[in-house]
């Protein structure tokens, strides 16, 4: 078994370096049809991030009647709190949010326009999930209708943007699949091509006495090789790639929120390097086995 | 050491390759099988080799059933017989030296074994000097005698030739059968399908001629017609 082995792994590299210039285009074939999928894999990652950002800036702003108490202020802001889909609740006086506003617009003259703070207390409410802000902006206005002056939220945007990224995510999915399948299928037909072209050594191997395992070995561990070579070849386009592309854009817009988490990016670099040691070794076992099937056994003359 | 037993072969187009053989060679014969084109001499060696199987009737090698043979079992039936083709079917991206060691390495040979062998079997048909070729760089003449090494390296009881002369000049022709009498003479045993009538009329054997899928004739030393 181990002889085996070593004799397979000897084979395939004879092999490979003797093939020329049609595994350099495998290999290269592979490597592009990686980086499509790597791109893609980069760009729903990227997609993801933008609407879990936007979405983490969503609120509801429920400003507050002038005759609430303090004690009745906490007990509403505790009941707010205890609803499931609120993340947290934060109390904003309205001297507060006079400070923030008189900031804001340093050019009015306010205080001489007017003379008493206008802006009502007001809670800020952060949800979990952005698609529950419409639902709890308008719950929080009928039933509380005794305190609440006003329930504003930014809710079509909200709406929007979590329909943006539901649809990355889902149909993000269902293009990782479609491509994974278009990304085997065109790896197992360029491993195809190189196992067709040696259709010939394969009758021979039988015609000798080999069995259908030791024609198998050297030829998987060919398309390991190549898989594996594609898909190195492929991660490190993708990485320089994506280290340029953010980077630029990071310089035009300072706080797009760009994926750069270096777990997220190494496991998307491993996923595309595991793919194409994955589909290279599935192609050849796939190609093989075909040529290997009953038919081929027989001499063609 | 061969035994074929009302031997029928009717191809999926429905032409009847073989029809009624009956044939009996012992080891260390020298057989020629003879006929013209059609006549059903590669069938028979095809089925010698279990590359295809019976329609009716049955071969035994050493009196194992080749009509009943497990698939898995064909690639060890084959390594027990060499096989020459006219065509020589080499592997066209080895060496000399590693077409013949292929035949030894699918046998999970070792490699000292597989070294002394090849080299062995090389000096055996003249080719010590061209290991290191590439068959491409090599004459006709030459390949066939690849060939040959690949098919007795292991030495096999049985040598099956598929019109071995068939795209050789007379001289190497000639030299190709003396070869294949020296290795009939190490108690190896020889079938060779062949229409070369100088061939088989300069070195006598025993001749089978077949004829549309029938044996037509059966002689000690016999000649071509």
């Amino acid at each position: 078994m181990f002889g085996d082995s070593f004799f397979f792994i000897s084979e395939a590299f004879t092999s490979l370096k003797r093939s020329g210039i049609m595994i350099i285009i495998s290999i290269a074939t592979i490597a592009v049809s990686l980086i499509v999928f790597g791109v893609f894999l980069l760009l729903t990652a990227n997609l993801n991030n933008i609407a879990e950002f936007v979405t983490s800036k969503l609120e509801i702003r429920v400003y507050l009647n002038n005759s609430m108490t303090v004690s009745e202020i906490q007990n509403f802001k505790t009941e707010i709190a205890e609803m499931p889909s609120v993340k947290s609740v934060e109390f904003i006086s309205k001297d507060i949010a006079w400070d923030v506003f008189k900031k804001s617009f340093q050019k009015l003259e306010l205080n001489d326009l007017v003379g008493i703070n206008p802006l009502p207390d007001s809670f800020k409410v952060s949800m979990y999930n952005g698609r529950e802000v419409k639902k709890v902006a308008k719950y929080l206005e009928d039933k509380f209708s005794g305190y609440v002056d006003d329930v504003g939220y930014t809710g079509h945007i909200a709406e929007r943007i979590e329909m943006l990224a539901a649809c990355a995510k889902y149909g993000g999915l269902g293009l990782v699949v479609f491509l994974t399948l278009a990304t085997l299928f065109i790896i197992v037909n360029t491993i195809r091509l190189t196992v067709l072209a040696r259709n010939d050594e394969i009758e021979i191997m039988l015609l000798v006495g080999a069995t259908k395992y030791f024609i198998r070995g050297p030829f998987i561990i060919e398309g390991f090789i190549m898989g594996v070579t594609g898909g190195g070849a492929a991660v490190s386009f993708l990485y320089f790639f994506y280290l340029l592309f953010a980077t630029k854009i990071q310089e035009t817009i300072p706080f797009f929120p760009l994926v750069f988490d270096k777990d997220k990016l190494n496991s998307i670099y491993a996923v595309v390097l595991l793919l194409g040691a994955v589909l290279g070794t599935l192609g050849a076992y796939i190609s093989v086995s075909k040529s290997l099937s009953y038919e081929n056994m027989r001499i063609r003359k | 050491m061969i035994r074929i037993h009302y031997l029928e072969k009717e191809y999926d187009n429905g032409f009847l390759a073989l029809n009624g053989i009956n044939l009996h060679i012992a080891k260390d014969e020298f057989v020629y099988l003879v006929g013209s084109s059609g006549a059903g001499k590669s069938t028979l060696l095809k089925l010698l080799f279990s590359v295809e199987k019976p329609t009716s009737g049955d071969v035994f090698i050493d009196s194992v059933s080749l009509k009943t043979l497990p698939s898995k079992q064909i690639p060890y039936l084959r390594r027990n017989i060499g096989v020459i083709f006219q065509d020589f079917k080499l592997l066209p991206r080895r060496t000399v030296f590693e077409n013949v060691a292929f035949a030894l390495q699918v046998m999970h040979y070792q490699r000292y074994r597989i070294r002394k062998q090849v080299t062995q079997v090389l000096e055996l048909v003249g080719l010590q000097e061209k290991m290191s070729n590439f068959p491409s760089e090599l004459s006709g003449g030459e390949q066939q005698r690849i060939c040959i090494a690949r098919a007795i390296v292991n030495n096999p009881p049985i040598l099956l030739a598929d019109e071995p002369t068939g795209s050789l000049d007379p001289d190497t022709s000639w030299e190709i059968m003396q070869l294949l009498s020296k290795i009939n003479a190490r108690r190896t045993t020889v079938i060779v399908a062949t229409h070369d009538k100088g061939i088989v009329d300069d070195i006598r054997k025993r001749v089978v001629a077949l004829e549309n899928g029938r044996i037509i004739r059966d002689s000690e030393l016999g000649s071509y017609n």
